[in-house]
């Protein structure tokens, strides 16, 4: 029996719950009934199990688990590859290259990503910074980045500084010249798809005095993030954005996170011709945080629709060599970053299928009081220790691993070497709804 | 402020009082809470031995909801306090087990789905918007609502402050008639027709044109609908005796009411005539010259709409059954964009109002049906679920359908779930006009450029995939 005397009644209890969970998670993926309660249409119970599973393990799962698409009856489930005959594969022992660049441009740094994916803003504040701290530190495994949100930047995650985008966003929290001076790549986030042409929200629960310290506000009172950014109402605008970074930071990417309104095609090229190494598109199904719920459903178009709206825009505009082209919203499973990159993106950014594999079951209470049960959406000093950095570091990268085994198959079956040779590659695609 | 900038007399900015109005009769909770006990047991013996004693730690159960809290824990969960994170599951999955609640999806019918009646309720409940985390859960679009989206404006808007804005957003809209060009003669006098309409403060009207008789519902209708500076519709009968709101009351009048006209005891501002009919429309504008009479009448023909038009009828009240289906089975949302554009064509939209009912159940269904062309929403059986009332069966048809109310319905908290609803939709109409930049609710009208539809973008994003074909 452990020595618990010179544990404090927190620890013990803090111990007894992560032990209990672990086990939870590692049992309800191999149990022959899934929690009847869990998952919906988007992440079905097996999309969150098998998750669950891919963390743990960093295969793919053997067991049955359905883990390529969700039962949404659209977008990416109805889609899927057109695989050729087995004569037409690649070799087994094939290398393949999941790389992408993120400069196309002449500019900047020329950096790459090992993986096609890279994590997606969620703000100190509307998570813990355990769960910040484990997805810098998955990045940096990865080779790959995270990006900070837009609640500031911890002083814990500077040591990963190398793979962290910083987020600006319209409430400008956190924004200093040391923080745009640490980013390798900053991030414009002018909309985002959960809550499309609303700003962010942080409620008033959540507020914390570390968070509102962080964001140099009041402790306890909502924060809603102004919309749109009051410096700017035109593309002109923007590119004088692009340049106050430059000015600070002449070696840092930028990337333009935008919604997906029905112009989206034109703010994609306006946003290249202002500057933007990087446009992001946020497509309206995702989002971690809180959001209304009139906003994720109904306010701006699918990511599976604007990606190939902006990828043929972008060509016929002739510059679709020099941009590289992000997207996010909704994506879901390596099978869905695999389709998006068909339909024309360079990549994914991944938010809510990291959260997954940490251990969110998706019950929506992220803005709730306390916030998250399971320690990852939430300020709580007691909730939060529920999911330890390390722990969660390991599990995002599992998922990642799992992920690029089924990227790499995937190509190989194609008959491709290179997860850039997929690009628009839509003649793969097959319409299966 | 500065003088020159003060408010005119009798000013007031907009605005609708919520407080909270829980439940008044229990409904089943939304999840079931299945605990074995003698799982429970075990797991309490063995914390005991294990930490010693140590209370705070071995009461330290998984659920921060009060699920678990009760005098006896675990051995009788408190299961509406469940609201399905899961934990307790997760961190025992050997004898905690939760699963929806069966009687909780029983509420509401094949239309109004228990999904849209936990919304109306929340609404309700609380006058707030329904704000949640961790991104959309629900299908990807399909038929009908389902299968449009709402615009939005990237950087060029200007609302300009987001939320902060949204105070500057004007929902006010008219009911009534509005001529296309104003005429003047030599004198500068203006001559021909002249504008003649009702402003209400929000673009939800009350119907309940379809109560029975008895319903405890009207008075409470007729009185929110007062409060909040908007029309409820009631049948004439339930009219009678509510003048104290008469500014606020829509009686609803049918052939044999015709007689009686004069018991009204008030004289409305707007009356609708329940299918057109010469006599009783004559006998309407006989006893209410000063009132505009409306046309209470199915999705029909929309070129028999356009010559009721003719006839004199400036408003038009259009119905569709409750689950929103006219009786070809069509649905609304097509309804009211063919109703919308024969208007538009015959080059009269700007001098009617197009009212419409049925199928209109959740505040995103609002701004939709404003884009395809209505000028304001009559909302009908959200109202009734916001009461509390259950379903007896299907309910689609209107005169066929039967709700039970509480037994213990009172007017005071009905008529604050209905502010409550009326609040908590405006705002969601506000998220949504902000989102687009716009400043006021009557520019949203037939605007079909703010629109995006399923099949259009699928079609757009898909065509030439293997497998596709447009008519899917």
């Amino acid at each position: 029996m452990a020595d618990i005397t010179h544990k404090t009644d927190e620890q013990l209890i803090v111990e007894k719950h992560i032990a209990n969970l672990h086990n939870g998670f590692a049992h309800w993926p191999r149990a022959e009934e899934a929690p009847p309660a869990l998952g919906d249409s988007r992440w079905t119970q097996d999309l969150i199990l098998a998750t669950w599973l891919m963390a743990e393990t960093g295969k793919p799962p053997e067991n049955g688990l359905e883990y390529k698409i969700g039962a949404s009856g659209g977008g990416f489930d109805v889609l899927d590859f057109n695989i050729p005959s087995e004569d037409q594969w690649l070799p087994a022992d094939t290398e393949i290259d999941l790389s992408i660049p993120l400069n196309r441009r002449d500019d900047g740094a020329q950096l790459k990503i090992n993986i096609p994916m890279y994590g997606g803003g969620m703000s100190y504040g509307s998570i813990s910074e355990h769960v910040m701290q484990a997805r810098a530190r998955a990045a940096q495994h990865l080779g790959t980045f995270t990006s900070t949100g837009e609640g500031g930047y911890p002083p814990s995650l500077v040591p990963y500084k190398d793979h962290i985008i910083t987020q600006v966003a319209t409430g400008m929290f956190g924004v200093r010249e040391e923080t745009i001076q640490y980013a390798p790549i900053v991030e414009f986030k002018y909309a985002q798809g959960a809550k499309p042409g609303l700003g962010g929200h942080l409620l008033g629960d959540k507020a914390t005095d570390v968070v509102a310290a962080m964001r140099e506000s009041v402790p306890w009172v909502s924060l809603f993030s102004p919309f749109p950014f009051h410096s700017v109402y035109s593309v002109e605008d923007h590119r004088k954005h692009v340049d106050w970074i430059r000015t600070t930071n002449p070696r840092a990417l930028v990337s333009v996170k935008v919604s997906t309104p029905t112009d989206v095609d034109m703010v994609a090229v306006g946003s290249y011709f202002a500057g933007a190494h990087i446009v992001h598109l946020d497509g309206s199904y995702g989002g971690t945080g809180a959001a209304p719920e009139i906003a994720k459903k109904n306010i701006a178009m699918p990511i599976e629709f604007a990606i190939p709206k902006v990828h043929k825009y972008l060509v016929s505009e002739n510059v679709r060599e020099e941009v590289t082209l992000m997207a996010s919203g909704g994506v879901r499973t390596a099978y869905d970053v695999a389709k998006a990159i068909a339909l024309g993106a360079d990549g994914c950014v991944m938010g809510t299928a990291e959260l997954i594999a940490i251990g969110c079951t998706r019950c929506s209470n992220c803005e709730r009081g306390r916030g998250c049960p399971f320690g990852l959406t939430t300020t709580d000093p007691l909730l939060q220790q529920l999911m330890p950095a390390d722990w969660g570091q390991q599990r995002i990268v599992n998922m990642y691993n799992a992920y690029a085994i089924q990227l790499r198959d995937l190509l190989r079956k194609l008959g491709l070497k290179s997860i850039r040779e997929l690009r628009g590659r839509r003649d793969l695609l097959k319409y299966v709804g | 402020m500065p003088e020159h900038r003060e408010a005119p007399a009798g000013y007031h900015r907009y605005h609708i009082p919520t407080k909270p109005a829980p439940d008044i009769e229990k409904w089943p909770s939304r999840f079931k809470v299945k605990v074995r006990r003698t799982g429970l047991a075990k797991l309490l013996l063995s914390e005991v031995l294990h930490y010693r004693g140590r209370k705070d730690v071995i009461l330290s159960r998984p659920c921060m909801y009060g699920v678990f809290s009760g005098p006896v824990g675990g051995f009788m969960p408190r299961e509406e306090h469940c609201v399905g994170c899961l934990r307790c599951t997760t961190e025992f999955p050997e004898f905690v087990r939760i699963e929806h609640n069966p009687e909780r999806q029983k509420l509401g019918d094949s239309y109004f789905t228990f999904n849209y009646v936990d919304q109306i309720a929340y609404e309700a409940s609380s006058g707030l918007v329904p704000v949640r985390g961790a991104g959309y859960r629900g299908k990807f679009g399909g038929e009908g609502w389902d299968g449009m989206w709402t615009d939005m404006s990237e950087i060029v808007r200007p609302t300009r402050d987001g939320i902060h804005g949204r105070e500057t957003i004007s929902t006010v809209v008219d009911i009534g008639f509005t001529p296309n060009f104003l005429q003047f003669d030599a004198a500068g006098q203006p001559t021909g027709s002249l504008p003649h309409y009702v402003s209400v403060q929000l673009p939800i009207l009350f119907d309940g044109g379809d109560l029975p008789g008895n319903s405890p519902a009207a008075h409470i209708y007729a009185r929110t609908a007062a409060e909040l500076d908007t029309l409820a519709v009631l049948p004439f009968e339930h009219a009678i005796g509510l003048g104290e709101y008469a500014h606020a009351v829509v009686p609803v009048v049918r052939p044999h009411d015709a007689p009686r006209l004069s018991q009204l005891g008030f004289t409305p501002r707007v009356v609708e005539m329940h299918g057109w009919d010469d006599a009783l429309y004559t006998a309407i504008a006989a006893a209410f010259p000063e009132a505009i009479i409306a046309l209470r009448t199915g999705f029909e023909d929309a070129a028999a709409l356009v010559g009721y038009a003719q006839r004199g009828i400036k408003v038009f009240h259009l119905l569709a059954d409750f689950h929103g289906r006219s009786p070809d089975g069509r649905f609304v949302l097509d309804l009211i964009r063919e109703s919308h554009t024969a208007f538009v064509e015959a080059g009269i939209r700007e001098e009617v109002t197009l009212l419409g009912s049925g199928g209109m159940i959740a505040a995103e269904h609002m701004p939709k049906a404003m884009i395809c062309g209505l000028d304001a929403v009559a909302v009908d059986t959200p109202l009734l679920v916001a009461l509390q009332a259950r379903f007896n069966g299907e309910c689609a048809g209107r005169t066929a359908s039967h709700f039970s109310f509480p037994t213990n319905l009172n007017q005071a908290w009905g008529v604050q779930r209905l502010k409550n609803l009326a609040a908590s939709w405006r705002d969601q109409l506000l998220e949504i006009l902000g989102a687009m930049g716009l400043r006021e609710v009557r520019r949203l009208r037939g605007e079909m450029g703010r629109a995006m539809f399923m099949k259009s973008l699928e079609a757009d994003a898909f065509a030439g995939l293997l497998g596709y074909t447009e008519a899917k």
